[in-house]
């Protein structure tokens, strides 16, 4: 059937004509190529030439970027122990506008995070109110327990979801990650180490100095996201840039040295009634370390802006609003002064070192020249002054030799060299110890330079009092830093080194991005002059005619000078004497390493406190304080000399169950003798026990019968006795004596402190500390 | 005789067999669709070019529906799209393969009943209560959401069959106006008027310019065709003049970003996937565009997301499968065995070609925005259905082609 009805049509089939086929061929040509050939290059022009074009477009609309907080790199000192670490902490924001949209409760919102944090809860009400905004943050750096219990809440928060249904889950509050400051020591290095404001930009001290190495570099997380702001579900693009975290900074503070110059400070600021704080550095001289740098005006890094009770009471008496305003932030900013960098002062008698030094350097004067003082120089010795001046001992030093016109503090002596050396070469010795400009002390807000003369009118012909003035350290000013610097330079062989707090900065993957080598600025004296002055240093604390006798500390070759001065400038303004009393000294002289400048701002005067106002008395022990504690610390060996062991303490050997003949050489060995109770030939119980610090020569009990019974003494008043008077008398009632301080080297030297309070009772057979200080007429300047 | 020995050889194994037995041969259905009624078998390349296309088609609308499907359906189903591509295109390749047993001469056989038909449902559609509104146009057709179709995609078919009847029947006077012109015009014109009421204008474009083609390819005086070329041109004009919706199409043409939150959105959103294509695409799966940012990711802008996946080799490629398919449909329609079928198969690869070139043109901002749908891509079930059921027609016809060895000398004499 097919086949035919096929054969059939075939005679009569209806072909197509040449025309047809032909407009066909030209359809297939259009339709079919040419057309597509046009679409192909428009997609070629689209996707390859202008493709970067829209590429860009396209990621600029799908991206969503958010910060990646970088973690702030960690402060550390010297030995590792951290000063600044950052942690985790988180902000609360609300999204009043999800908080409207979604029905919440903008009451129970308010008052479950006020519970939960803290915080006011008419100011998240108010700021729910609007409700055109999607963030406003209620709560900033909370903990992560916080942020947990904020989570709790916001997953079973009541809400609704957008067809009005109610469903748990807070939408309109939200938490976004943030990181805290922590100060591990808290105020400990405050002015060294510095805070970060709430952004966590540094604001002070270190944070501020090297915020462009700690503060890292934020990443971006850059997320595409639907057009309606969810993620995309996957195969979207995620772009991490990661976040490089801050550089970690090795400073050279040492948390040891540090903690024991502050506790010493904060000492010498009560007992000697020290009424506008003080500063302490301890410098390695060698390297221009900065071991150690405090101010009494410290505060607790991790509440900076908390002023101390003392300045908020004193706040609490100002009536007016805008006034309190005005000085919180006045006392804010006096409590984070550096002002061990930032403030000058007249460094007094301490700068005599730099006079004698540059004498002896310019050969002007030489250990053995007469230094005659009769007590002032007449205004006609001294060009261009009106008055006499007069030197602190009015009766005269008569007679005497460098050492001891350094030993005596004398002013005579020193103007004399001043004036030998010269003005314009003072001058210059002045500039090249770096008391001209700043040190280059990496810690913000280094001061450049005090009050000081032009070199024209400091070098006028016709006028000394300048020079005259200069010499003993008076009427000019320099940052305790300058100071310590130009001091260190003048005992470690000469050279002026740049001081530094950070030695490294070191990248998280270990890289050194920083490296603080010691720098030597110049050499400003011979390594033999230098040698010459700490010799003569040494003789000023550790001879008996010195001022500097109260920072004493045997074994370790301390020398320093002392200093005392009146604040020229509020003395002329106010006629009211002002005094500014320091210390600076250097260990071991043989040899120095370290140099430790106290300075203490006005003291109470004498009538007051009953304390002489000096460097010697006050602000000496304090370095003898430090001195003595930090020095074994360091691993600097202690070199007895002279007798020397006499005075030093020892630690009593265990005896207990010796014969007597081993505890009597134990005990001899360590300069110990003994009295024997009993008729035993062994030791069953010691007096003071095994491991008591006492003092050379105590008397050790021994018992050969039976152990001691337990019985309490009363602790004797023991000020103003000498040494000896006073373990006599300890020894007496059954206690012992371990002494710190001066060494009782002559019968001056008196106890000024015990460390049990008389009267006290305390167990037979305890140790009472002393300390011993030369009390009589020190060295004033 | 010798012809159906030699296809009997062809078939298969199984057949030759069963030669011995001499008993009437059951002719299975799979038997009917690549040997039915001994005709010969359908065109291979035409039929595997439709099953590539489809096939990327309907992986394209995963890959471009899944965002929206998830993001905007309130049960959240990704593949809710996918699916309804999947089911309609396994029946439509069933359907295409059914079309294709149909004897070719039945498509003239039926076609005044199919012209019936069509009129009768273009006008229905506008009747509320039959016809669904979508979009604001009412121009849906059915039963329920998914087993619905536009009245318009069976007016594209209707012109082409039609006017390919008109073109046989007055084939002697076709250079004519009365005959050769008018009749087609009237046909074509009627149409696409329908389709015009029911506010569907890239429906009126292309029921328009097929049978502007059809009548060109019929061999219609060029003169009129000309003439009637200025005439739908100068129509376009108007229309667009006339309806503010056309004409902000223009504007958004010309400069997408003027208004880049209204009616620059889309082609500017087209234009950033295509673009952030590049050479080698982001990926299949990783179109980032289709995030609720390329509407109708998965329909009109399908093309988009394949350029921005597969990137411009990925486009081209695509681009290449449908030139194929459309110069060997344009080839069937040369060798067509007689008139009726050259015109239908070459109205029906034109009707691919137009809707392939305006979409893909419309997707990369080079004509204005029209709302044509890229075939085999573009999601819409009864409209996949309609255009495989009609690559069943072609392949119906293409079974009739002589084979070209026997038959060359034999094709040459005749003319």
């Amino acid at each position: 059937m097919a086949n035919t009805g096929l054969n059939a049509k075939k005679t009569t089939v209806d072909r197509p004509n040449k025309s047809m086929l032909r407009r066909t061929l030209i359809l297939l040509t259009v339709c079919g190529i040419v057309a597509f050939i046009i679409l192909a290059a428009r997609l070629g022009y689209i996707m390859l030439y202008q493709h970067e074009y829209w590429e860009e477009r396209a990621i600029s609309q799908q991206t969503r970027e958010t910060a990646v907080t970088a973690n702030r790199g960690g402060i550390y000192d010297r030995n590792g122990n951290a000063l600044a670490v950052s942690a985790s902490a988180y902000n609360v924001f609300i999204s009043p506008y999800e908080i409207n949209k979604y029905g919440e409760s903008a009451d129970y919102i308010a008052s479950e995070l006020s519970r939960i944090l803290g915080i006011s809860y008419t100011d998240v009400i108010e700021k729910s109110r609007d409700t055109k905004s999607w963030y406003k943050t209620v709560a900033t750096k909370i903990s992560s327990d916080e942020a947990d219990l904020v989570r709790e809440l916001i997953k079973e928060g009541p809400s609704h979801d957008a067809e009005g249904k109610e469903q748990k889950g807070l939408k309109g509050v939200h938490i976004e990650n943030d990181s805290k400051r922590f100060y591990p020591y808290g105020s400990l290095a405050c002015h060294i180490v510095g805070f970060v404001g709430a952004e966590n930009y540094g604001l002070e001290g270190l944070e501020n100095y090297y915020d462009d190495y700690l503060e890292g570099t934020d990443g971006t997380v850059v997320r595409m996201q639907s057009s309606n702001g969810v993620e995309m579900l996957y195969g979207g693009y995620e772009n991490f840039n990661d976040a490089i975290d801050g550089a970690t900074i090795h400073s050279t503070i040492d948390v040891t040295v540090q903690g024991i110059a502050e506790k010493y400070l904060h000492e010498a600021i009560k007992e000697n009634y020290i009424r506008d704080g003080g500063m302490v550095i301890v410098e390695n001289v060698k390297t221009g370390e900065i071991l150690a740098l405090a101010n009494a005006n410290d505060y607790d890094l991790n509440s900076p802006w908390d002023i101390s009770d003392e300045m908020r009471e004193a706040l609490e008496l100002i009536p007016d609003e805008t006034e309190r305003r005005s000085e919180l932030a006045a006392m804010q900013l006096e409590q984070w002064r550096n002002r061990a960098v930032s403030d000058t002062y007249e460094p007094g008698s301490v700068f005599k070192i730099i006079t004698m030094a540059v004498g002896l350097e310019e050969n002007v004067i030489s250990e053995n020249d007469n230094f005659y003082c009769g007590g002032k120089l007449t205004a006609d010795q001294v060009p261009g002054r009106q008055t006499d001046l007069n030197c602190w001992k009015h009766a005269g030093h008569g007679d005497q030799n460098l050492k001891q016109a350094a030993q005596h503090s004398c002013n005579v002596a020193f103007v004399n060299i001043g004036f030998k050396i010269g003005a314009s070469r003072f001058y210059d010795y002045i500039e090249a110890f770096g008391l001209w400009n700043k040190t280059g002390i990496d810690i913000s807000g280094e001061t450049s330079k005090g009050a000081w003369w032009s070199r024209d009118s400091f070098t006028k012909p016709y006028d000394k009092s300048s020079l005259a003035a200069a010499s003993f350290g008076q009427t000019f000013t320099v940052t305790p830093i300058q100071m310590i610097n130009a001091v260190a330079a003048s005992v470690n062989g000469g050279y002026l080194m740049e001081p530094y707090v950070v030695s490294d900065i070191v990248t998280e993957d270990g890289e050194i991005v920083y490296r603080k080598e010691p720098t030597v600025v110049r050499q400003v004296i011979s390594e033999e002059t230098s040698k010459t002055v700490r010799e003569i240093l040494e003789a000023v604390v550790g001879e008996p005619e010195g001022t500097g006798k109260n920072a004493y500390v045997p074994g370790y070759h301390v020398g320093g000078k002392t200093g005392t001065t009146t604040k020229t400038v509020i003395q002329a303004a106010t006629d009211q004497k002002v005094y500014m009393v320091s210390f600076c000294g250097v260990a071991p002289c043989t040899d120095p390493e370290i140099a430790v400048l106290v300075v203490l701002d006005n003291p109470a005067p004498q009538s007051e406190s009953g304390i002489y106002t000096s460097g010697g008395v006050m602000a000496a022990p304090v370095v003898g304080k430090i001195m003595s504690e930090i020095l074994p610390y360091l691993g600097i060996e202690a070199d007895y000399q002279n007798g020397e062991e006499e005075y030093i303490d020892v630690r009593t050997p265990k005896v207990v169950g010796d014969d007597m003949r081993t505890a009597r050489s134990k005990l001899a060995e360590r300069g110990l003798s003994f009295t024997i109770m009993g008729e035993g030939g062994t030791v069953v119980d010691q007096l003071p026990s095994a491991g008591s610090e006492v003092a050379v020569g105590t008397k050790v009990i021994l018992f050969t019968e039976e152990a001691h019974v337990d019985s309490e003494v009363e602790v004797p008043d023991l000020t103003n006795l000498s040494s000896a008077a006073a373990m006599r008398i300890l020894n007496n009632v059954g206690l012992f004596m371990d002494s710190a301080g001066a060494l009782p080297t002559n019968d001056k030297i008196k106890v000024s402190k015990q460390s049990v309070p008389a009267g006290t009772l305390v167990p037979y057979g305890s140790v009472i500390g002393i300390t011993l200080v030369d009390n009589t007429e020190l060295g004033m300047y | 005789m010798a012809r159906y020995d030699k296809r009997k050889d062809n078939t298969a194994a199984g057949v030759a067999e069963k030669e011995p037995r001499r008993r009437e041969p059951r002719v299975t259905l799979s038997e009917r669709i690549t040997n039915a009624e001994r005709r010969g078998p359908i065109d291979m390349p035409f039929f595997i070019l439709v099953l590539m296309i489809l096939a990327i088609g309907v992986v394209m609308v995963l890959s471009s529906s899944f965002a929206r499907s998830y993001f905007l359906r309130a049960d959240h189903d990704a593949v809710h799209f996918f699916r309804n591509q999947l089911i309609f295109a396994g029946v439509g390749v069933v359907v295409m393969l059914l079309v294709s047993i149909v004897p070719a001469n039945w498509f003239r056989r039926y076609s005044g009943m199919l012209l019936l038909v069509t009129v009768i449902v273009l006008i229905a559609v506008l009747i509320p209560g039959i016809g669904q509104v979508r979009n604001g146009a009412r121009r849906w057709i059915g039963i329920g959401d998914t087993l619905t179709f536009q009245p318009s995609e069976i007016a594209k078919i209707t012109v082409i069959i039609f006017s390919a009847h008109l073109a046989c029947l007055y084939k002697d006077r076709i250079k004519t106006l009365r005959w050769g012109t008018l009749p087609m015009l009237a046909l074509v014109g009627g149409l696409a008027g329908l389709v015009i009421l029911e506010r569907h204008f890239s429906g009126t474009i292309i029921v328009g310019l097929v049978g502007v083609i059809m009548m060109f390819a019929a061999g219609t005086n060029v003169l009129y065709l000309g003439g009637l070329a200025a005439l739908g041109g100068a129509g376009i004009a108007g229309l667009i003049l006339l309806t503010g919706y056309s004409s902000d199409r223009v504007t958004a043409w010309l400069d997408p970003f003027a208004d880049l939150q209204g009616g620059g959105w889309q082609i500017v959103q087209s234009l950033y996937a295509i673009g952030s294509g590049g050479f080698l695409g982001v990926g299949l799966g990783q179109s980032r565009q289709k995030y609720l940012y390329l509407p109708e990711s998965y329909n009109d802008y399908i093309f988009s997301i394949v350029c921005e996946e597969l990137g411009f080799v990925g486009a081209v490629l695509v681009l290449t499968l449908f030139a194929l398919l459309i110069c060997r449909g344009y080839w069937l329609a040369l060798h067509a065995k007689d008139r009726f079928s050259s015109l239908v198969i070459t109205g029906i690869t034109s009707l691919v070609a137009i809707q392939t070139i305006l979409n893909i043109a419309v997707v990369t901002n080079t004509i204005p925005a029209t709302g044509i749908s890229l075939p085999f891509f573009s999601y819409g079930g009864t409209a996949l259905l309609l255009q495989l059921a009609e690559m069943g027609v072609v392949l119906s016809m293409s079974r009739d082609i002589p084979m070209r060895k026997p038959k060359k000398t034999e094709g040459d004499a005749e003319k």
